[in-house]
């Protein structure tokens, strides 16, 4: 059994729900916050638990910790890339 | 075809990533044989200028074309049209191309693009939709376009604000159907957004935002008559999905090559795949993001040229690196350009990164000069380090050029500090006293010290 293509698989479920319903729970949070319309309220019990359980428990999880959950998902962010140089100092 | 006797680099896909891999392959190995497979009639064209010809600013779709076909062969780049590879073959070298049968490369390269997201609603195979990719297609597209009275556009993704204004310039008149609150909404803030909403409305453009597409509803020549949102029936005579780019990736995944979250090819700063010999580009790919490093797919066409570039140069055996992205973006949509970089304040809320905002509203030129127009910036900074982190901006003129620099800016670790108090170009045909981004950058301090202050 390839766990490697489940694993890729799971990240990819994981990914599409979580980034359109935190995308939804943020236009709706930002716009009561400056008057802007915002999205409906969710129906059915999978806008629900996204909307609703998901994306508050998310928010609660400190950022270091959703960013080392999300570094760890598969995908190019893990291959080889050389970080950039800082170049702060002038150039001659 | 040449009989293989020297290395043969065979590119599947002939759009940026692809056309951009062939040239640089042939560049970085010139005894080299490259081998471009498209399943389209041409090469070469911009597809990005496809909406403008139908909104008239550009006269005819020729001016699309960058260059005809004998200027490939005369390159060396030997590009088999309307040739489709239904199959890959790691293990023995081979692909397998509709009409040629099994062809055999020494170095692969995957650049096989994007398709429309499906609307996933029935009616979805009537005609009377339009799928913008093809400059063929949009020829015949156009003509279409000449007799409708009614257009429906789906969706307010960047292509669909192009169609939505090219269509309403073209008197033709356009309802917009999206399921978000605003328009671009997965990618710009609602007070960016807001000007072009204001615009279109001027041009008579019918918004249905919030609203939930439900079904095409066809004639009895399956020909599309309406279309069915949540919010009731819009009559259409023609349908524009301009739905997200999703990868095109069936034969890699099929091959075994590794898929990321994104559905993008995991590829590395080489443009390697997790299959030795075989690298891959373009909207068919994922890569991180520079300030969060979550990988991103389905960037733009220079985005796709750039890592065509180097896809090219490695599989050829050259040395070349990409770099991790910012995403600088911009368009005009309605009367205004909108544009940003990296983040807005929507995607840093969905992602829970803090930030602190200054925004501000300035002018492209010196306020007594003719044709002065608005500039709206709004910056993002880490509280912490201050360092710049996202923008957004809409304005009359010189957005383009903004985002490009905020993309350099975020990309080298420039802080608001350092913006605040930046040099900036004053000529008064061509920039104001006070420079928008600067001033933003001093709101943004204010406003990072009245936090802090807070506690």
């Amino acid at each position: 059994m390839d766990f490697g293509a489940q694993t890729r698989r799971a990240a990819r479920w994981l990914r599409g729900n979580s980034e359109h319903y935190l995308l939804l729970d943020a236009q709706a949070r930002l716009a009561a916050a400056q008057g802007w319309p915002g999205p409906p309220r969710p129906r059915g019990a999978k806008e629900v638990f996204w909307l609703r359980v998901f994306a508050p428990t998310y928010r609660r999880i400190p950022w270091k910790v959703r960013s080392a959950l999300i570094q760890a998902m598969p995908g190019s962010h893990r291959q080889t890339w050389t970080p950039p140089v800082e170049r702060r100092n002038p150039a001659i | 075809m040449t009989p293989k006797t020297v290395a043969r680099t065979v590119v599947v896909g002939g759009g940026a990533a692809g056309i951009g891999a062939g040239g640089a392959a042939r560049a970085a190995d010139p005894s080299g044989e490259v081998v471009v497979f498209t399943e389209y009639e041409d090469c070469a064209y911009s597809p990005c200028g496809i909406p403008y010809v139908h909104g008239k600013e550009i006269p005819d779709f020729d001016r699309l074309f960058l260059a005809g076909k004998e200027a490939y062969v005369e390159a060396g780049i030997d590009i088999h049209y309307e040739r489709k590879v239904t199959g890959l073959d790691l293990a023995r070298h081979q692909v397998t191309v509709e009409g040629e049968g099994e062809v055999g490369w020494d170095r692969l390269v995957i650049a096989t693009g994007f398709d429309y997201a499906d609307p996933g609603v029935p009616g979805s195979a009537l005609s009377g939709l339009y799928y913008v990719k093809n400059i063929r297609r949009a020829m015949e597209w156009d003509k279409v376009i000449d007799q409708a009275k009614v257009a429906v556009v789906i969706e307010a993704s960047p292509l669909g604000l192009e169609m939505v204004t090219a269509l309403a310039h073209r008197g033709i008149e356009t309802h917009l159907v999206d399921p978000h609150p605003w328009a671009l909404a997965e990618a710009a803030d609602a007070d960016i957004a807001a000007p072009v909403e204001e615009s279109w409305a001027e041009m008579g453009v019918k918004m249905h935002f919030n609203t939930r597409l439900e079904a095409f509803v066809g004639d009895d020549n399956n020909q599309v008559r309406a279309v069915r949102t949540s919010e009731g029936e819009l009559p259409a005579d023609l349908v524009v999905i301009c739905t997200k780019k999703k990868p095109r990736n069936d034969i890699a995944a099929a091959a075994g090559i590794a898929i990321g979250s994104t559905g993008g090819i995991i590829v590395d700063e080489r443009m390697a795949t997790s299959q030795a010999g075989v690298w891959a580009a373009g909207d068919c790919i994922e890569v991180p993001h520079g300030v969060s490093n979550v990988p991103l797919q389905g960037l733009s066409g220079s985005h796709a040229y750039s890592q065509g570039k180097v896809a090219g140069t490695n599989a050829a055996g050259g040395d070349r690196k990409y770099q991790p992205v910012y995403v600088p973006w911009g368009m005009v949509a309605g009367k205004w350009m909108i544009g940003g970089v990296s983040f807005g304040e929507t995607l840093a809320t969905a992602l829970g990164i803090p930030y602190v905002v200054g925004t501000a509203q300035g002018i492209s030129r010196a306020r007594y000069y003719p044709d002065v127009k608005p500039v709206k910036v709004k910056l993002l900074a880490d509280p912490k380090t201050l360092r710049l982190i996202g923008a957004q901006m809409v304005g009359g003129e010189g957005i383009k050029e903004r985002a490009d620099f905020l993309a350099m800016a975020i990309k080298v670790g420039i802080t608001l500090e350092d913006l605040a108090w930046m040099e900036n170009v004053y000529s008064p045909p061509i920039g104001a006293l006070n420079e928008p981004i600067a001033v933003a950058a001093q709101n943004g301090l204010a406003a990072a010290a009245a936090a802090k202050a807070k506690g």
